[in-house]
């Protein structure tokens, strides 16, 4: 096998090689090392690039394994990090100017949790400033392209994570996500994405946007290599009081199992007004593929799910400009146009909208629970439109025109809402050939469930071994 | 419902915030604001008067702020 094909086998594939000695991590390392040296220059995914110690890291994993210690399925696997992960001694920008020189003295928990899994970190992420914008556009680093089509958007903000795993730059990723950040970019790029349930993963360590709704979560491949990471990452962190005790099950062997006689919910409300007619077809046609795989589809509704929105709205602005309040007060001017205009905005949030829609919250909950209480996940779309071009403004769809980041974070914005688990799993190409988004919503810390039923639909999804072209 | 002044803003901005601001800012906060009071205004609608807010537990270990 050449090295350009080993770049483009999932975790669990590699996995298999590494673990039969019939590949070594320093090996695998190379190739994903030498194809960014030819691929990212005008890709734009990473922002940092480890060479050096990528290169220690495998051959110490090599070593080890060598040894006949094997620390799980990402021993030796090359994966990166989206660039507000804080790394010691490694630099962390956020995206943006004002962390450019930043070298952290700490490692982020998830950070350490992926190092003791036996991962190999390739390097750091480009991404939209400071986690604050869903289209990726970057003005400091320049923008990762979508590698299904370098005029389009990659979506955001984990748009270099996204860029990076769809390129076969890295293995997996991680991104973080607060009005949808990991699933947008994942669903534009052709890859699964999750958010896992509030309280899953720590987050300590990295940078927040909005204390109240940032989740970190993998982006891979397969709903398998989600399974993976998703292992190593889960758990209480004493260093995040927001983290939950709750045991963590065995999510490889949980996505193997069959979903006949789960009960499925499509949420009409909402999600699936003014849709994109190529989105609505293929989630259509994911919920009739999951019917003939056993599962039951029902409609369910959702009356108080539109005021997810507003009450995102209100808790993002207020708590991002408030941890940036420092930065505005004295460098200001070193921030992104659209990025500060918004910190800007969050000034003039009151605090009776910061408490309204911290309580709408619990009510939008509360719905969303009883709905869940009937079903066992709900089927979405993940944007309601695919990749924009890069440089689009705004949108319309039947005649009705929004900007463009209305656009992308309708469908999931309410998730962080609420603090589900939510997956991005492809579904389908449009004619011009860009990716379509499936997401499954499921109960909370019921991850195993969703990734069960995104790995069952992934094996009958019109997507399955589609890559993006070779030339874009 | 009537247009949000961009000077009222920068008031706002310079005197409860401290925070100096470019004008121009204030326009595209002034459209953002403009887009969401109305459904900010109907969170009204989800009768709150006996709902708990949820909040914020602890902020995470972060980053320090660099000068």
């Amino acid at each position: 096998m050449s090295p350009e094909e080993l770049t483009q086998l999932s975790i669990a594939e590699v996995g298999e090689l590494l673990r039969r000695r019939a590949l070594s991590p320093v090996e695998l390392t190379r190739a994903y090392l030498d194809r960014i040296q030819r691929e990212d220059g005008h890709r734009l995914a990473y922002i940092t690039v480890l060479r050096k110690e990528a290169l220690a890291a495998a051959t110490a994993a090599e070593q080890e394994i060598a040894r006949g210690r094997s620390r799980g399925p990402l021993h030796g696997i090359p994966i990166a990090l989206k660039d507000l992960v804080m790394t010691r001694g490694i630099r962390t920008t956020c995206g943006s100017r004002i962390l450019k020189d930043w070298v952290p003295d700490a490692d982020a928990t998830v950070a350490r949790r992926l190092a003791e899994a036996g991962a190999i970190l390739l390097g750091k992420l480009n991404m939209h400033e400071f986690a604050y914008g869903p289209t990726g556009v970057n003005p400091h680093y320049g923008t990762s392209r979508n590698p299904w089509d370098r005029g389009r958007m990659p979506g955001g903000s984990s748009s270099g994570s996204a860029a990076a795993v769809a390129a076969g730059l890295c293995a997996g990723a991680l991104g973080t996500d607060t009005g949808g950040s990991v699933r947008i970019p994942a669903a534009l790029c052709g890859l699964v994405g999750l958010k896992p349930t509030y309280g899953r993963v720590s987050r300590a360590g990295v940078i927040p946007l909005a204390w109240s709704l940032d989740h970190v979560g993998p982006m891979t491949r397969t709903v398998t290599d989600a399974a993976f990471l998703l292992q190593a990452l889960a758990g209480r962190d004493p260093a995040d009081p927001s983290t939950a005790d709750v045991p963590v099950p065995d999510y490889a062997r949980a996505v193997q199992g069959e979903i006949r006689g789960l009960r499925l919910g499509l949420p009409k409300d909402l999600f699936f007004e003014r849709l994109d007619p190529e989105v609505r077809a293929a989630v259509l046609a994911a919920a009739r593929s999951l019917e003939g795989l056993g599962a039951l589809v029902e409609e369910i509704p959702l009356p108080k799910i539109r005021h997810a929105g507003p009450a995102s709205f209100a808790i993002i602005a207020s708590e991002a400009t408030t941890y940036h309040e420092p930065y505005l007060k004295t460098r200001a001017a070193e921030y992104g146009d659209d990025v500060r205009a918004r910190l800007m905005t969050g000034q003039f949030i009151l605090a009776g909208h910061y408490l309204k829609a911290q309580r709408a919250r619990q009510v939008i909950r509360a719905e969303m629970d009883l709905a869940l209480g009937r079903v066992q996940a709900l089927l979405l779309p993940t944007t309601p439109i695919p990749a924009p071009p890069l440089d689009a403004r705004e949108v319309t769809v039947d005649g009705f025109t929004e900007d463009v980041r209305a656009w992308l974070i309708r469908c999931t914005r309410p998730i962080n809402v609420t603090g589900h688990p939510a997956l991005s799993v492809p579904c389908g190409l449009t004619a011009a050939g860009l990716p379509i988004g499936l997401q499954i919503v499921g109960r909370h810390f019921d991850e195993a469930t969703v990734l069960r039923i995104g790995r069952a639909f992934e094996a009958v999804s019109p997507a399955r071994g589609r890559r993006p072209p070779p030339e874009a | 419902m009537a247009p949000i002044s961009i000077h009222l803003l920068q008031a706002l901005s310079q005197e409860l915030s401290q925070i100096p601001v470019d004008p121009g800012d204030l326009a595209i906060a002034a459209s953002q604001l403009a887009a969401q009071l109305e459904g900010l205004a109907r969170l009204d609608d989800l009768d709150l008067s006996s709902v708990e807010p949820a909040t914020v537990l602890l902020p995470p270990m972060e980053g320090p702020h660099v000068p």
